[in-house]
């Protein structure tokens, strides 16, 4: 039954954003809102990676997507201006900007872990900040939108359905990497680290290649954005970014397979009718953080079921912490003193 | 060269000072409640604007410093009841993403409050100029935030340490359930341990108003190096944050003198380093994972 569920609310998922260039003029809205949308999500998939399934509180996906970005801006500058490989040679960057600060991230949990992400995020954020001559700081770097082939330009609409093929396929890449004995061991991890240790498992290893995938995803997403938006500017990479990723996974339902598409929907909405009709928005946005926060913390897509994926409290295990135990409380004590 | 590299040495301690009273509030309310504070850098810049408004009314220096100080620390006493207290069986990524959500309400309520731009944050007359001492001169308010900074910090940790309340949150940071089984109620515990953190950052940001200009950012321009202060001085140590703080300002600010264009970039360079060396940080205890 639940298979069959799932299958049609895949399937109405497919047909609505196949249907999209369509709907959207209908409702008198821009098709790069839906392109935004699909990015947003592919890039809020990259931190469901880390949250959803092995439970670890990352805060400086923004940083990958970012890298992503430059990196394929860059190379349709200064190489040959074909969007194809600039997309792949931004995946590969974000992937590579994971791996790179992976080594001091993947040795601490809980907090600590949001910390070093926050922090590490950063650098890179600096790094495109100060770096004038490559990056064209502060004011960012504007880039052509490479064609797909020959010489012919990708409009709009074009640029929409290459994003959507591209965020298919890593959705289906995602969907059997988390059934894979991989996706299984990310999970157990999430569920509960310790146990996962007993069983021999090297969690630190598997924090290391879920941050390695999740940077794959985060380049991907950031990549595309900066050839949809014709731009890379710094502040994609800033940990606000990262926060509003968070947050869409969040919205929509963390350790689900299309929370995070449901939660960037409602937040690019969100943003587009808000920042159209009030030059508050972000106090608008604000408020729905805290309202989604307070409110409905299992996501819209938890609302239904109580499995999928990870449980949120699975987050909080830390070392020693038996959910029994902590269930009975009523209560979760942060542990701190096993965070080191 | 010591004329050249005296003031920069006085500008790293004031800055390390500010990193370090900011992280010692983040790590106060992380360690205890397991919140990241992500609305830390709002409540430092609430206390500028409040100093302010308390200012262009008349009152002087002094009176905004301890008006705004105390009316921020309300505010954070309300926020933390409101909001934050109602996840604290959650797990910390909730509270995390509260505390984010405020920050942006704060920070746009701010632009549309008081402006985008900087408003006019005027220091007393009497604290401004310099001051020399021998043939070393040094401006008198970078002095002043010192002194104050100094005071603020010891009487904290003789807060923590010599009195009861203080000898309470310590135990509640490590264990709190027994606390409470020993007849502490941990609750009201929590909401004056949030004021502490927050009374910190209020007092941090009306001085930084003075001396970094008072804009909408301000306080999130503090935040992120208070966290890496955080990490490098270990989390859950208040010596680790003070020594963090000292050491991350010195660098920055001589790196300043040396190599502008890395004065940013410095302090993350320190904190690999130190993580490389040290992963727990200088003064973080061990734990299971590192």
């Amino acid at each position: 039954m639940r298979l069959r569920a799932n299958a049609v609310g895949t399937s109405l998922i497919a047909i609505v954003l196949l249907a999209l260039p369509w709907l959207l003029p209908a409702a008198k809205l821009n098709i790069s809102l839906g392109t935004t949308v699909l990015l947003f999500a592919l890039a809020a998939s990259s931190v469901n990676i880390l949250l959803g399934y092995t439970g670890l509180m990352a805060f400086g996906n923004a940083a990958f997507f970012g890298v992503g970005a430059y990196a394929s801006a860059l190379f349709a500058i200064h190489t040959v201006p074909s969007l194809l490989p600039a997309v792949a040679v931004g995946s590969i960057a974000g992937m590579l900007s994971a791996m790179l600060v992976g080594p001091f991230l993947i040795r601490r949990r809980g907090i600590y872990f949001s910390l070093l992400t926050i922090a590490f995020g950063q650098v890179y954020y600096f790094v495109a900040y100060r770096w004038n001559d490559m990056t064209g700081g502060e004011d960012g770097l504007t880039v052509q939108r490479p064609p797909l082939a020959a010489a012919k330009g990708v409009d709009d609409a074009q640029f929409y359905f290459f994003a959507l093929a591209i965020f298919a396929l890593f959705m289906v890449v995602l969907w059997y990497v988390l059934r894979s004995p991989f996706g299984l061991t990310l999970r157990a991890i999430g569920q509960n680290e310790v146990r996962a240790r007993y069983l021999g498992i090297d969690t630190n290893r598997f924090v290391y290649f879920a941050l390695t995938l999740s940077g794959l995803f985060a380049g991907t997403a950031g990549a595309l954005y900066s050839m949809s938006i014709n731009f890379a500017y710094p502040l994609l990479m800033d940990w606000h970014q990262s926060g509003d990723f968070v947050m869409m996974v969040v919205l929509g339902g963390t350790g689900t397979l299309w929370g995070p598409l449901v939660g960037a929907t409602i937040y690019a909405l969100g943003a587009n009718v808000l920042s159209s009709a009030t030059e508050a928005w972000q106090i608008a946005i604000g408020a729905l953080f805290v309202a989604c926060v307070l409110l409905f913390p299992r996501g819209l897509l938890g609302l239904g079921s109580r499995s999928g994926g990870a449980a949120p409290q699975s987050l909080a295990m830390e070392a020693g912490a038996e959910p029994v135990a902590l269930a009975a409380q009523g209560y979760e004590p942060v542990a701190q003193r096993d965070l080191g | 060269m010591i004329e050249r590299l005296a003031p920069e040495v006085v500008n790293g301690i004031v800055l390390g000072s500010f990193y370090a009273i900011v992280a010692i509030g983040l790590s106060l309310i992380m360690n205890l409640t397991g919140t990241i504070n992500l609305a830390h850098g709002s409540f430092m810049t609430l206390a500028g604007y409040l100093a302010f408004a308390i200012m262009s009314r008349g009152g002087s220096f002094w009176v905004a410093l301890g008006g705004a100080a105390l009316l921020t620390m309300v505010v954070g006493v309300a926020v933390e009841r409101l909001f934050i207290a109602r996840l604290y069986k959650r797990i910390p990524l909730y509270s995390l993403l509260l505390t984010f959500g405020l920050s942006l309400i704060a920070e746009e309520s701010f632009r549309l409050i008081w402006g985008p731009s900087s408003v006019p944050f005027a220091v007393p007359t009497n604290l401004q100029g310099s001051t020399a001492l021998g043939n070393i001169v040094l401006p008198t308010y970078r002095l002043v935030i010192m002194g104050a900074l100094v005071i603020v910090i010891t009487a904290l940790l003789l807060f923590l340490y010599r009195t009861r309340l203080g000898l309470r949150l310590r135990g509640a940071v490590q264990d709190p359930d027994m606390m409470a089984a020993l007849g502490t109620n941990t609750r009201v515990l929590y909401t004056v341990n949030f004021a502490v953190g927050v009374l910190l950052a209020a007092i941090a940001g009306i001085f930084a108003a003075g001396l970094l200009g008072l804009q909408p950012t301000m306080g999130n321009s503090l935040l992120m190096p208070a966290f890496i202060t955080v990490v490098i001085g270990g989390m859950g140590s208040l010596i680790g944050s003070i020594v963090g703080g000292l050491l991350i300002g010195l660098t920055v600010s001589i790196t300043t003198l040396y190599l502008p264009a890395a004065s940013e970039i410095v302090m993350y360079v320190l904190m690999a380093v130190v993580l490389l060396v040290r992963p727990r940080g200088l003064f973080g205890e061990a734990g299971i994972f590192g």
